[in-house]
């Protein structure tokens, strides 16, 4: 469900390289994306980011017009989509000039089919809600517009800390977030001693979402290093 | 300053030898010089011997005939004088000479010359016997007395001034020692460290200037070549990066693609494996040789160590790790609020090949665990795993042998990956130490030690 929401975003590719368009133009594809606009250059990139509007941006840093930078530039005074790099320079300096200019993350060519898709599933996740999203866990549903969980012909309401753990989670679908990652969802940056308020929390949920909360199958705990959530 | 030191003892020995060495070979050439004189002194015709002979040979007080043969072949001219100063017998004597000496002539010539003649004079009973010589033969020393104390101060005033000057030889060997030790000092330790001392930073004052202005040249240079040869392994690797990307995505979806035959696919994972070892290859070389020339800016910032080990293994698991192999972490109470100032993406990349060495040695699967511990003033960090480990000889290989890219020698057959090396590089920019343990068999493990901040 949650897929499908994603793969109707429609995705820009710049690059100056056509056989790379084609390769990750076919890799999206078969994954499921269905709406794909490409450019070669910086200009062209623009062009199409004024008319079609896409969703999502991948830019490669060297072009033949200009660098990719210079485009997120241009782009983000008419435009807040997310962008994801695609370089082929190393880590040492680009990235994080790429990140300084408001980047959403980069992939340093070369790179796996597996990581780029990882790296555009989080990406969109992370700047695209469902309207009236809703998810399906083993014992029970879960509205995040109304924050209600839904089980059998129970209805129980989420704290706002609840909620926003679930969707971190949910964000994270079948990847463990580690306690870190959620307590600074829950807490904000640096957060510090919130271990314990971080357990309490996960009980609570587990309460309301699973079956058998001291046997849980949606909500799991990754010994020392986080949870994951199972998503039937 | 070792160098120095012993470059200096062994210059202060040899001065010592060649002083020594001086001294013998003044004596030797003096010995040469005043043979023949000395010899003559002391011969035959000496006056010491003529009186004594002369002396001999007297017949009460007439000179013997005898003698005149040998005192005339000897140019040396002879007379008694009797105790009124009258000339009782005389042998070969110049005309010039008178026959009659009052008892001041005597006092006289008997300490330096008579009629320009060196004389010499002894004693007999009732007379004087008189040898006169040739003109210029000898000199005498008309004025043959020292005070008593000069002579007593004699030995001390030659001793002295022999240790004095050896003092003073010795305070002027150890001065011109510190001023070039002062001047070479840097230069030495700069050439200790050469080539990865600061650039330029020598002062080229002083008297070894031009010396260290060389350095610094030289400095200069190196210090240009390896940014030039880093600058080249990154383009090679930039070059690489596109292409090897179509490989990869084409490799996996040839693996995934259902109509290719299983044959296919499966060749297509080999492919795909290879790439990727391709890709690791190239990710760590880049590194590596900035981080050997010392061109990679460390980003230090406080790291919440425990964090970003967490995250690393997280991370890990995310990407998906094969069924028979587990990641575990095991962080120690202490070090779970530890800080660390350093450069979060290296630290990442580490372990992130420590963990991958363990994968790709242990196709069978193996446990691999993460541990973090600290003192108070070390910080300690380990990846074990439990895999077929090392013997004792690949691990000595391992510690031991260089990198093709830190070694100049032409053996490629016993090098290891670059992954090590770069874990051992980064550790060693954050001032820590790595040490790998293993046992054939009883799995691997790499501990690194960080001081604390």
């Amino acid at each position: 469900m949650e897929h499908s929401f994603l793969h109707s975003k429609k995705i820009l590719l710049v690059d100056d390289q056509p056989e790379l368009l084609t390769l990750v133009r076919e890799i999206l594809t078969d994954d499921g994306f269905c709406h794909l606009a490409s450019a070669g250059t910086v200009e062209q990139g623009l062009a199409v980011c004024r008319t079609q509007r896409p969703d999502l941006a991948i830019l490669d840093v060297m072009l033949p017009d200009g660098d990719g930078f210079s485009l997120l530039k241009q782009l983000r005074q008419f435009s807040e989509m997310p962008v994801l790099f695609l370089t082929a320079r190393d880590e040492a300096d680009d990235k994080l000039a790429g990140l300084g200019l408001g980047a959403d993350d980069y992939i340093v060519k070369p790179f796996l089919p597996q990581e780029l898709l990882l790296r555009i599933h989080a990406v969109l996740r992370r700047c695209y809600k469902e309207a009236g999203e809703q998810i399906q866990l083993a014992a029970c549903t879960v509205d995040f517009s109304r924050a209600e969980v839904y089980r059998q012909d129970q209805t129980l309401a989420l704290t706002a800390k609840e909620h926003a753990l679930l969707e971190t989670l949910v964000r994270n679908e079948g990847r463990i977030v580690t306690f870190d990652a959620l307590c600074e969802a829950l807490w904000g940056e640096n957060p510090f001693g919130y271990e314990n308020s971080l357990n309490a929390h996960v009980r609570r949920v587990r309460e309301k979402i699973e079956a058998d909360p001291s046997h849980p199958v949606s909500l799991i705990t990754v010994k020392g290093l986080g949870y994951k959530l199972i998503v039937r | 300053m070792n160098t120095l030191s012993r470059l200096f003892s062994k210059t202060f020995a040899a001065f010592s030898f060649f002083i020594m060495f001086l001294i013998v070979l003044n004596l030797g050439l003096f010995a040469i010089t005043f043979y023949g004189v000395i010899h003559h002194d002391y011969g035959p015709d000496s006056p010491s011997v003529m009186l004594q002979k002369t002396a001999e040979t007297l017949n009460g007080q007439h000179i013997s005939p005898s003698m005149e043969e040998p005192l005339r072949q000897a140019g040396i001219w002879a007379m008694v004088i009797n105790d009124a100063g009258k000339v009782v017998s005389s042998a070969t004597l110049p005309p010039e000479i008178p026959d009659q000496f009052s008892l001041g002539d005597v006092a006289v010539f008997s300490r330096g010359y008579l009629h320009d003649y060196p004389v010499f004079v002894r004693k007999l009973d009732h007379s004087l016997l008189v040898l006169g010589y040739p003109k210029n033969s000898y000199i005498k020393l008309t004025s043959n007395y020292y005070s008593y104390g000069t002579l007593t101060r004699l030995p001390l005033y030659v001793l002295g001034t022999l240790l004095l000057d050896l003092i003073l030889l010795f305070t002027a060997y150890i001065l011109s020692k510190i001023k070039v030790q002062r001047a070479a000092g840097p230069l030495i330790s700069a050439l200790n460290t050469f080539p990865r001392s600061q650039r330029g930073t020598l002062s080229t004052r002083g008297e070894l200037a031009a010396v260290a202005a060389s350095v610094n040249q030289a400095a200069e240079l190196i210090h240009r070549q390896n940014e030039a040869r880093a600058n080249w392994i990154r383009g090679v690797t930039h070059d690489l990066r596109t292409p090897l990307s179509m490989i990869l995505g084409y490799a996996d979806r040839i693996a995934h693609d259902p109509q290719a035959s299983p044959a296919i696919q499966d060749q297509a994972r080999i492919i795909q494996k290879q790439s990727v070892k391709i890709k690791d290859l190239i990710q760590d070389l880049t590194l590596v040789s900035q981080l050997e020339y010392e061109m990679q800016p460390l980003r230090k910032q406080e790291i919440h160590l425990a964090r970003l080990l967490r995250t690393i293994a997280a991370d890990t698991l995310n990407a998906g790790l094969a069924d028979v192999y587990s990641l575990d972490l095991d962080i120690s109470k202490e070090a779970e609020d530890l800080q660390l100032a350093c450069d979060p993406r290296l630290i990442r990349r580490a372990i992130g090949n420590l963990i991958g060495n363990s994968v790709a040695h242990n196709p069978q699967g193996c446990s691999i665990m993460l541990k973090l511990e600290t003192n108070e003033n070390l910080i300690i960090l380990t990846a074990a795993d439990d895999g077929i480990g090392l013997s004792e000889a690949q691990r000595q290989i391992l510690e031991e042998t260089p990198h093709y890219l830190e070694s100049i020698d032409e053996r490629l057959d016993l090098r290891h990956g670059l992954g090590l090396i770069l874990v051992r590089q980064i550790t060693e920019v954050h001032g820590g130490t790595m040490k790998i343990e293993s046992s054939f068999h009883e799995g691997f493990r790499v501990t690194l030690t960080f001081s604390r901040s």
